[in-house]
């Protein structure tokens, strides 16, 4: 009867403990949201009233609308480049044998081994010393093409391996070409890969800040710029509204992916 | 004869084209933005700096300095962060492993919905969410405001910000939710019916997950610690936000020399450093776990 009792107990204790700890691990970015409203110029608690004066001061700030376009464009840039680049060498590492396939599968990987501040710095100097080349909005794509590559390259090799590949000969065999079987069979087989891939590079790029300290110019993406005013513990609020309306970019891409698996499982 | 293989190797050079042709884009930008800078970095960790201007002076200083600057404060900072960095990587395992193997074995219906929503806080960025967990633990936060408002505090704990305290607990909160993914995916292969079997044969719950799950799951916890070590390791954001001066870290030393002290040379000695370190960790890890494991899991 004990036996039974504790048992019990285990179960319950173990539900709430997974309700706990999304509660917990949420708690944070809904206080953010919520006290981006609060009419006080101190950031935190207690809670002195509803206001919109933060989020106007942000939606009427140049420099803070510039940035969030920034970070649009390199994220987007960054994405397509770096899927592109993991499509191509996913469809020969995984079609094809050859000598040297796991040193370059190795080398693809190797940005996801190395600490982001290493990758970061090495870009910097070379880009510097060597090229000189002024830092830009593009200096940041190239870092982030780099650092998205290895995930975009496995995701995407996940997918091809999985791919049933007798669909591409039997198309072959009723006379279709080698474009037309790539577009009508092998591209609507991988879009989800794609997709995914996608939507891991943007992310990525969006929320990158080690890569992007380093290699940002006069211009900087969302989370260079908050970080810079962070450290100065200046204009906090603002940076709560611009921090409010990330996580609100957030859960737009996180219902987006909800509903996509829905459909898929 | 000889016409079909010379037909028969001129198809064999053209497929050498096409993989070369496919795998350049790719490979030119790992060689040019990680390889070449990477040996640049080296090459400067062994030259000096004097003003603004780099002198090839080749020598080993600058690694002789990573242990003996300032009395051995850089190797001191080096122990430290990799100290932090374990308790890292075992809190947030410790937290993510009870909601990976309840999402894989005791929820049914929709659990990839359960996955999504359990890796959302991931997508934010470190900076907000460092903000966010001010909102917490900060001096003005949640915990500080209602210890305050309840009577069980007469005035703010001053000891949950600005130390290595706040900077370990906030990267914890921030890696656990990604975690709970790979752990998943290796408790999702578990055969159920070894369970079962071992309960037909009269193993208690405690003694079938330590005989059976965990055991199994070990793949997943390896591929969780390599996600979480290596990023650890060079952690600047969080210190510098949350840290105080007594939570720097080595990553802040790292950045501190490149770009506020203008010490390129020192600072890629302190890099490469760092670098090492983390490639025999990468490289047991991968031993272990195997690439293929590595990929599933993401």
């Amino acid at each position: 009867m004990l036996r039974y009792i504790f048992r019990d107990i285990g179960e319950k204790g173990f539900k709430f403990y997974f309700f706990l700890f999304i509660a917990v691990i949420y708690l944070p970015l809904v206080l953010l949201v919520v006290f981006s409203f609060n009419d006080s110029i101190l950031m935190g608690f207690p809670w002195r009233g509803f206001t919109l004066r933060w989020w106007e001061q942000f939606l009427h700030n140049p420099t803070a609308l510039g940035v969030v376009k920034n970070s649009f464009i390199v994220a987007s840039v960054a994405a397509v480049v770096s899927t592109a680049l993991g499509l191509l060498a996913a469809f020969v590492l995984v079609r094809h044998i050859f000598r040297g396939k796991n040193l370059i599968t190795y080398s693809i990987m190797l940005p996801m081994l190395f600490p982001g501040i290493v990758v970061g710095i090495s870009i910097l100097i070379f880009l510097r010393s060597v090229l000189n080349i002024k830092l830009s909005l593009f200096t940041i794509m190239i870092g982030h093409i780099l650092f998205s590559l290895p995930y975009v390259t496995l995701i995407l090799m996940a997918r091809l391996i999985g791919f049933d590949r007798s669909l591409e000969e039997a198309a072959y065999d009723l006379g279709a070409s080698e474009f037309t079987t790539f577009r009508r069979i092998t591209l609507p087989l991988i879009m989800p890969g794609i997709f995914v891939a996608l939507f891991i590079a943007f992310t990525i790029s969006l929320e990158d800040v080690v890569i992007a300290h380093f290699l940002a110019g006069a211009q900087a993406t969302i989370p260079v710029f908050v970080y810079g005013q962070l450290r100065r513990w200046s204009g906090l609020p603002m940076v709560m509204a611009i921090s409010a309306f990330m996580i609100m970019i957030m859960a737009v891409l996180l219902i987006i992916s909800l509903i996509s698996a829905r459909r898929r499982y | 004869m000889s016409i079909s293989n010379k037909i028969l190797k001129l198809i064999r050079k053209s497929e050498k084209l096409s993989i070369g042709m496919q795998l350049s884009p790719a490979m030119f930008w790992i060689v040019f933005f990680l390889l070449i800078p990477l040996g640049i970095l080296v090459i400067y960790s062994f030259w000096e700096m004097v003003g603004t201007r780099l002198i090839p002076v080749w020598d080993l200083r600058n690694y002789v300095d990573v242990f003996t600057r300032v009395g051995g404060m850089y190797i001191r900072l080096f122990v430290k962060s990799l100290a932090m960095s374990a308790l890292v990587t075992v809190g947030s395992i410790a937290l993510a492993y009870p909601v990976a193997y309840f999402v894989s074995l005791r929820i049914e219906k929709y659990k990839y919905t359960w996955l999504i929503l359990l890796m959302g806080p991931y997508l934010v960025c470190w900076v907000i969410l460092v903000l966010g967990w001010k909102m917490v633990i900060g001096y003005s936060g949640l915990l500080n405001y209602l210890g305050q408002l309840l009577g069980l505090i007469s005035e703010p704990m001053s000891w949950m910000w600005n130390n290595w305290w706040a900077v370990v607990f906030i990267l914890i909160m921030g890696w656990a939710p990604w975690l709970v993914l790979p752990m998943f995916v290796s408790l999702e292969k578990i055969d159920k019916s070894l369970l079962e079997a071992a309960a037909d044969l009269g193993a208690k719950p405690m003694k079938r997950f330590l005989r059976i799950t965990l055991p199994l799951s070990s793949p997943g916890l390896l591929v969780a610690t390599f996600f979480v070590l290596i990023p650890t390791f060079g952690e600047f954001v969080t210190p510098a936000l949350a840290g105080g001066s007594r939570g720097v870290m080595y990553g802040n030393a790292i950045d501190a020399s490149f770009t506020s002290m203008m010490a390129w040379p020192f600072g890629s000695a302190l890099s490469i450093f760092l670098m090492i370190i983390s490639l025999i960790v990468a490289t047991i890890l991968i031993r272990i776990v195997g690439l293929e494991k590595l990929m599933e899991s993401l």
